[in-house]
């Protein structure tokens, strides 16, 4: 049997959303019962990658290809290796999550709201399976439509369009720049070899002078920087959180941003890796600029959820200084540190949303004392902000950790800042949480809050599984990875940095 | 005395005819039957395109000049045949029922729009400078009375008098530089200046003076910076079917003119030109894509854009390589579709004679049209350029062609245009989708012509936008003809 | 060479000469009567001096437009005459084709109602 399975997994949402055109818009509960079985259905579909992918190569598997536009040189080709798999799991996982979450969130332009989100769904895991360039852009950009709508039309109404607009700006403008690099690579490309080709793994080999790295880095790296998003270029990120529906803010915090530092991985520095390795102090920097920073405006935060995207910003840090180690420790923690944010800071949104939705509000000080009107609720935040903490026995800590080993094989200076990120993280959330839930009930109007439904459990239970899970043993994961990571380093450690100062370079004089 | 009669073959221009026969048919039966029995001239008239693009279609692969020299006949002018006939194919289906709510369906109109495309495909096959200004005078004439159209309505008389008074004035320019031209070189014809210029007069001022005067002359037809100023007052005024032919119709004709002039007679001499248009093409993107941004009306918006669009176009002729050439065509049909199903929904929107064309019109318009809205998000996403339409696959190769020929830093600056461009096209679905109506303005009424106007731009900005290779090989093979790239 | 234009120049002498003639002799023998409406600067008939709104009626120009771009057109049928042996049938053709074009847009000039004064 030798099923297109990515192919059926990129398109099979676009089946529902066929579907769900064709219901008629009075039907609310069949829109939604619909749209949870398609996306519970492309769950399932998507077990068997997991089942059958092999981690012992690093090589591309489930792969296909097609000639889509061969005069060009475009095809549609794609594959995941140990990197996307756990990426596109975390996706197929999350959707079903987030509809049920939405469930009685959104009562207005349902049918809208559902055809966004499994559209969102093709476009991320498209993104994730992508190996040519030209269709990696197509699903990178198709997927800003979606949940451009999201944020504008399910947003909060107060700053909604605002927010929207501006994510789709920020975006587009990394992405464009990044659109005249993809296309001087392929025109390169062909100068030397003579082919013409978006493939990646054909564009793999080519060997690039650093002139033309150093600038193709920063091009592609503008566009990925701007998705993480890195210090400095994070000022939308806490606006489309905010802003958003629940579930927009856990797909953005959770597989969007991820986007980012999976473009890293998969394109910053395989093809330009001397560059690569002349940009870590920067982005290393920037890393931990952005794992202070961002916990340091977390304490200052008013606003749940503004709180927990810059929470991510901090978070996503780590992720890249684990990236920028180019050794097996930092870079396996940065991978288990993404599937980590998106389960735990995923789980956070949610959990907001939860008493959002009761309270419709989401400022701090309106709470306080809500362990006693919702127990349940506090044990199941508890373990959340823990594990976005980084404690021992949860999933965060084990990413944390890993890229800190990383970090301190490099530059222990780098690891000691970074881990003040930790302690900072446990400030904010612990502070948080006090104020939330302990204490004496402040607010007449939280006394008599309902205890999470089993809905609410039945969605939650399976992020808290994993948070366990990896916690306790990552190497469930880990192992998956551990081959395409190996590759990655590999590659990366056959090149180096060029003794050349800045100055040089952007003058463009290097000899 | 003998004259020796040049030997023609009169399929080659067999669409012509057809399209010639039916606008004077069309006139002579308007003159002789009796009012309110014309229902059937703009089927009519459609009946006429069809013929002629399936005549077109026959005539796809021959090559050659035809009436002594005076005509093209290649793959390169069939294809823009196609694109005109398209263009007004599509413009007839989103007129009827617009003039009928004015009260202006005159039957003249359907006669100057099949003689607008008979001058465009004279301007995109002449083999002779003053062919291709013939064509571009039928064309133009007849714009000028359709932006006239609504006599009562001083917009309308007063784009239609601006569009005569630079018209002229661009037509001015444009025939004194074929004079310079032919001053340099002794003729008229594209081949004799193209050889002419291999032979080295290339550094010939008086060349080169008549090559910027023909830059002006076409600038002023495509609207490009700083030629543009009629542009947003004409289209304004014009009525909006005129103003969606105008803008797709004459900017394809002086753009295939202008291809066919520098791709074939000037590349050698390209270092001469290319960095003039370069700042013609950075100056009418900039321009056109900021001051788009203020604009409340939507078709003085559609207007910047459509200059801001003419700017991309003019990169790919900076960049003057095969891919260029190729994603001029490719650009061109892509933007017919856009742009005319953008005005489609625009005629839809604006609503009989209340005239909603202001953008906060189109409030709420996501929930209460979903169709409606839905396609309008296709065009506006579509000439933003961004995927899986065709307004991306285009821009695709515009910039791919910039990047091929060295211009890097005139693709980055593209695409941050494109980027302000994304601001001002995405506000309309801002508006449809997440801002109330404002007042209920009443219902929209789609007849079948416009709805399958809409439609068919709809699905075809979507198909070439996803399957883009069908149209690239056309373009390919519509573009050989310029050996010098 | 210049023997060659000596038909021109005695053209030109004749004419002139005729022309002056003419007037001599008109105003040696012809009466002559002042008036005030006489006495002003000939116009083409018009009062040279007077409000420049002048209203006028719409059809004269209607007219005259007809009559510019018929008579223009029909100016291409002399260079024919000239040459209309060597063209043969083939000019005979095209020049048919040409004059009916021309007779289509006189009929929708004629149906439209645009030729009838009142």
């Amino acid at each position: 049997m030798n099923l297109p399975i990515l192919s059926i997994l990129i398109f099979f949402p676009m089946l529902g959303v066929v579907l769900i055109t064709m219901l008629s818009r009075e039907n609310q509960w069949v829109i939604k019962w619909t749209t949870l079985v398609v996306a519970v259905l492309e769950f399932i579909f998507s077990l068997p990658i997991w089942f059958r992918f092999n981690s012992d190569t690093a090589a591309m598997q489930f792969v296909e290809r097609l000639n889509w536009f061969p005069s060009y040189g475009i095809s549609y080709h794609i594959g995941i290796d140990g990197i996307s798999l756990l990426l596109v799991l975390l996706t197929t996982f999350l959707t079903p999550i987030c509809v049920m979450a939405c469930w009685k969130d959104i009562q207005d332009k349902v049918k809208e709201f559902m055809i966004c989100l499994l559209f969102l769904e093709t476009g991320m895991i498209g993104v994730f399976c992508a190996l040519d360039l030209f269709l990696f852009y197509i699903f990178w950009e198709v997927m800003l439509i979606p949940m451009y709508l999201l944020i504008g039309v399910w947003g909060a109404p107060a700053r909604r369009i605002y927010a929207a607009v501006k994510f789709f700006l920020f975006t587009m403008f990394g992405s464009l720049l990044m659109l005249v690099a993809i296309l001087v690579l392929y025109f390169y490309h062909h100068k030397v070899t003579g082919v013409y080709t978006f493939d990646l793994l054909k564009i793999y080999g080519l060997q690039i002078p650093f002139q033309m790295q150093f600038w193709m880095f920063l091009a592609f790296a503008l566009a990925f920087a701007i998705k993480v998003p890195m210090f400095p270029f994070h000022t939308w990120l806490p606006d489309a959180h905010t802003e958003a529906p629940t579930v927009g803010s856990v797909m953005l915090a959770a597989v969007l941003l991820k986007m980012g530092t999976y473009g890293f991985i998969r394109f910053n520095m395989p093809l330009f890796p001397e560059a690569a390795w002349y940009f870590v102090p920067l982005f290393s920097v920037l890393a931990i600029i952005g794992i202070i920073y961002g916990a340091l405006v977390c304490m200052m935060q008013l606003d749940l959820k503004r709180l927990i995207a810059f929470s991510s910003v901090s978070h996503l840090g780590f992720v890249m200084l684990g990236l920028f180690t180019y050794n097996m420790a930092g870079v396996q923690g940065g991978i288990i540190q993404m599937i980590n944010h998106g389960l735990s800071t995923g789980a956070l949104f949610l959990i907001v949303g939860i008493i959002y939705e009761r309270r419709h509000t989401r400022l701090i000080a309106e709470f306080g004392g809500l362990s006693t009107p919702m127990p349940i609720y506090a044990a199941i935040f508890m373990v959340v902000a823990l594990s976005s903490i980084g404690l021992p026995g949860l999933n965060g800590f084990v990413g944390e950790f890993l890229i800190l080993l990383g970090a301190f094989k490099v530059n222990k200076i780098y690891a000691i800042l970074a881990a003040s990120g930790v302690i900072f993280a446990a400030c904010y959330m612990l502070w948080m949480f006090q104020r939330v839930m302990f204490g004496v009930v402040t607010n007449e109007k939280n006394r008599n809050l309902p205890d999470l439904s089993m809905r609410e459990i039945a969605y939650l239970a399976p992020l808290i599984l994993f948070i366990v899970w990896i916690g306790v043993y990552p190497n469930t994961f880990l192992d998956k990875t551990k081959a395409s990571t190996a590759n990655f380093v590999a590659q990366m450690e056959r090149a180096k940095a060029p003794k050349v100062a800045l100055v040089d370079v952007i003058k463009g004089d290097i000899r | 005395m003998t004259i020796s009669i040049p030997s023609i073959t009169l399929s080659n221009i067999g669409p012509l005819l057809t399209l010639t026969v039916a606008g004077l048919l069309l006139l002579l039966m308007d003159a002789l039957t009796p009012k309110g029995k014309k229902g059937y001239f703009p089927y009519l008239s459609l009946i006429a395109l069809v013929i002629a693009a399936v005549q077109t279609t026959m005539l796809w692969n021959r090559s050659g000049t035809d009436f002594a020299r005076m005509i093209y006949v290649d793959n390169f002018a069939f294809f823009f045949y196609l694109i005109f006939l398209l263009a007004t194919g599509l413009t007839i289906l989103i007129s009827i029922k617009y003039l009928e709510d004015y009260h202006r369906n005159l039957e003249e109109y359907y006669t100057l729009l099949i003689f607008a495309t008979i001058g465009m495909m004279l301007m995109a096959a002449g083999g002779h400078l003053i062919l291709i200004f013939l064509g571009l005078e039928i064309l133009s004439i007849a714009i000028y009375i359709l932006a006239g159209l609504f006599r009562e309505d001083v917009k309308s008389n007063e784009a239609a008098l601006k569009y005569l008074i630079l018209g002229a004035f661009s037509s001015a320019f444009l025939l004194f530089g074929m004079a310079m031209l032919y001053g340099a070189t002794g003729s008229l014809f594209l081949d004799d200046l193209a050889q002419a210029i291999k032979a080295g007069v290339g550094t010939n001022p008086l060349l080169l003076f008549g090559m910027g005067l023909l830059i002006v002359g076409f600038g002023f037809k495509v609207s490009s910076v700083p030629f543009h100023m009629w542009t947003p007052d004409v289209y304004e005024g014009a009525p909006t079917s005129v103003t969606a032919f105008m803008s797709v119709g004459t900017k394809a004709a002086a753009f295939a003119a202008l291809v066919r002039i520098f791709f074939l007679v000037f590349p050698e001499i390209k270092m001469e030109w290319n960095m003039l248009l370069w700042g013609l093409a950075v100056a009418t993107m900039t321009l056109g894509n900021v001051v788009a941004i203020a604009q409340t009306n939507i078709k003085r918006m559609l207007a910047y854009s459509s200059i801001a669009h003419a700017g991309y176009l003019l990169v790919a002729l900076v960049a003057a390589n095969q891919l260029g050439a190729i994603s001029f065509l490719y650009y061109l049909v892509a933007y017919t579709l856009m742009n005319l199903g953008a005005f489609a929904i625009v005629i839809l929107v604006a609503r009989k004679k209340d005239d909603y064309i202001n953008i906060y019109d189109y409030c709420g318009l996501g929930f209460q049209y979903p169709a409606l809205a839905a396609a309008m998000s296709v065009f506006m996403f579509a000439l933003a350029g961004i995927p899986p339409t065709a307004g991306f696959v285009g821009k695709f190769y515009v910039f791919s062609a910039a990047v091929e020929a060295g211009y890097i830093w005139l693709a980055i600056i593209g695409v941050m245009n494109s980027l302000i461009s994304v601001f001002y096209y995405l506000r309309i679905t801002v508006l449809m989708y997440m801002r109330p109506a404002e007042a209920d303005l009443g219902p929209v009424t789609m007849t079948p012509a416009i709805s399958s106007a809409v439609l068919v731009t709809a699905a075809g900005v979507l198909a070439i936008g996803v399957f883009p290779g069908p149209l690239y090989e056309l373009a390919l093979n519509s573009v050989k003809i310029f050996v010098g790239l | 060479m210049l023997i060659s234009y000596l038909p021109i120049l005695v053209y030109l002498i004749i004419s002139i000469g005729l022309a002056v003639l003419i007037v001599a002799l008109s105003e040696a023998l012809g009466k002559k009567t002042h008036t005030a409406v006489k006495d002003l600067p000939y116009e083409c008939g018009m009062v040279p001096i007077s409000d420049a709104r002048h209203r006028y009626a719409v059809k004269f120009y209607v007219i005259t437009m007809f009559f510019l771009v018929f008579d223009i057109e029909a100016i291409f049928l002399y260079p024919w005459g000239v040459i209309f042996k060597p063209l043969g049938l083939f000019g005979l053709i095209e020049m048919g084709v040409f004059i009916l074009i021309l007779m289509v847009g006189l009929a929708y000039v004629w149906g439209k109602g645009a030729l009838e004064w009142e």
